[in-house]
């Protein structure tokens, strides 16, 4: 990773993070700022006005947001898969009007889940009609992250007999979004509920064909979030850290630091040990995805599994060394032991990737 | 052209290696009209996967209409699916 870029974001956050996660917001200026440098999608190619980094780099800087703040890192995680879809199931002319819009400054959302359905994505029931040479959606996405701050939703839905995305602008008649009020973590991302009334766009903001897969659709697209919300688990557990050690080194009870009492060095290594497996269950998913290797998907999976469980129990265990001092709303230990627990429900929940993994394990399925 | 290249331009060459990828994925034995899908034991993101590996082996790009489940529900349909895609690459 470049370090001007990351330092570029380090600079923006400041010491906001915390003001940002009591607020529930994060002033979309900043937002645009940041999109505007192309630092919230780095993966597009810099002929589409990106950055043009590798996976491998863009794991790193996310994960370096997730350390400063996850509800940053959830918006350039919808902002990265956003621009994924729309570069991989979008044709040459959407990509580049999109990809350029993407990076000059404007937001984008990414629509799966519905009231009911979350685990189980088939259950989609958000339909992509057509009348003449406009595309009809109705339907209801909930928890939809970043969509508070969006001007483009990247809708998926039933089209035909198979699925499609199609682009919708958050300002198009039709469309509502309601932020979701006090969510338990990344307090800031923006979660809304969206909610399409008979909301018509232009035929070609379709992403897809006839005939594609929603399954397929949506396991693609996934599969970038995944790997997004891994790394910024690494971020998350780097924070964890950092504070956990900061504060072991410099409180003494019973007149010694307390890294010194056996029970809290337990918890410092655990919490490192944390840190390194979800570092190289990331790296490794990421060098998969930079060569093109089939794995991608499966490690994708993996990678967030893994670190999203060791975010949880390793901000966990920071809140413990921290004790009193990570009783406060906003702290960098408090934020991480919420946003953390959100990492194991959303892009798939443990339970859904311990199916697929074990389908992995046994080849054809089980 | 390379001979491992031309290779995969025929036929033949193209459903060896989808093959040897599938039985070595899946750990088990495939005909190359027999559904993938239809037993149920082959998920959808294992669908994602065969995109990948077909884009990666022969060098070709699955977008668009091509996304299509039918398109890679047999050995056949995705042996086809490339001799189609090379041809227009080549054209």
């Amino acid at each position: 990773m470049p370090e001007d870029l990351a330092g570029i974001v380090t600079e923006a956050v400041a010491d906001s993070a915390a003001e940002w996660d009591l607020a529930g917001e994060i002033p979309v200026d900043l937002l645009r700022g940041l999109g505007g440098k192309g630092l919230l999608c780095p993966e597009v190619e810099t002929g589409f006005g990106g950055l043009g980094l590798t996976g491998r780099e863009c794991g790193r800087l996310t994960a370096h947001v997730g350390s400063l703040c996850s509800s940053l890192r959830s918006v350039m995680t919808s902002q990265g898969m956003g621009a994924w879809t729309i570069r991989r199931l979008g044709d040459r002319a959407q990509r580049e009007q999109y990809l350029r819009r993407l990076t000059d400054g404007e937001l984008v959302a990414v629509a799966f889940s519905e009231p009911d359905a979350g685990s189980d994505l088939s259950a989609m029931s958000t339909g992509i009609g057509e009348d003449g040479d406009s595309l009809v959606v109705d339907g209801v996405k909930t928890w939809i992250t970043a969509s508070a701050y969006a001007d483009l939703v990247v809708v998926f839905g039933r089209y035909g007999d198979g699925g499609a995305a199609v682009i919708v602008p958050a300002t198009a008649p039709g469309v509502r979004i309601d932020p979701v009020p006090a969510p338990l973590g990344c307090r800031a991302a923006g979660h809304a509920t969206v909610t399409l009334d008979a909301v018509r766009v232009p035929r070609e903001n379709l992403l897809g064909a006839a005939g594609n897969s929603l399954a397929m659709l949506t396991t693609i697209a996934l599969t970038y979030g995944r790997l997004s919300v891994a790394w910024g688990c690494v971020g998350i557990l780097r924070a964890c850290l950092d504070a956990a050690t900061e504060h072991a080194r410099s409180r003494e009870q019973a007149g010694v630091p307390i890294a010194r009492h056996q029970l809290v060095a337990r918890h410092l290594a655990d919490l490192y040990v944390a840190e390194r497996t979800a570092t190289l269950v990331c790296e490794d998913a990421s060098r998969c995805w930079d060569a093109g290797s089939p794995d991608q998907v499966s490690r994708a999976v993996l990678a967030k599994y893994v670190a999203s469980r060791a975010a949880a129990q390793g901000a966990a265990r920071a809140v413990q060394v921290l004790a009193s001092a990570a009783a406060r709303e906003g702290g960098v230990v408090a934020r991480a032991y919420r946003d953390a627990k959100l990492m194991e429900i959303i892009e798939g929940s443990t339970e859904i990737c311990q199916l697929v993994l074990a389908d992995r394990a046994m080849g054809v399925g089980r | 052209m390379p001979e491992s290249a031309s290779e995969r331009l025929s036929a033949a060459g193209i459903e060896h290696r989808l093959h040897e990828f599938l039985v070595e994925r899946t750990k088990t034995e495939w005909e190359p009209g027999q559904d993938l899908f239809a037993s149920g034991v082959v998920s959808s993101l294992f669908a994602m996967e065969l995109v990948v590996f077909v884009e990666k082996a022969f060098d070709v790009v699955v977008e668009r209409e091509d996304l299509a489940m039918d398109n890679f529900r047999t050995i056949s349909a995705m042996t086809d699916l490339v001799l189609r895609l090379r041809k227009a690459a080549d054209a």
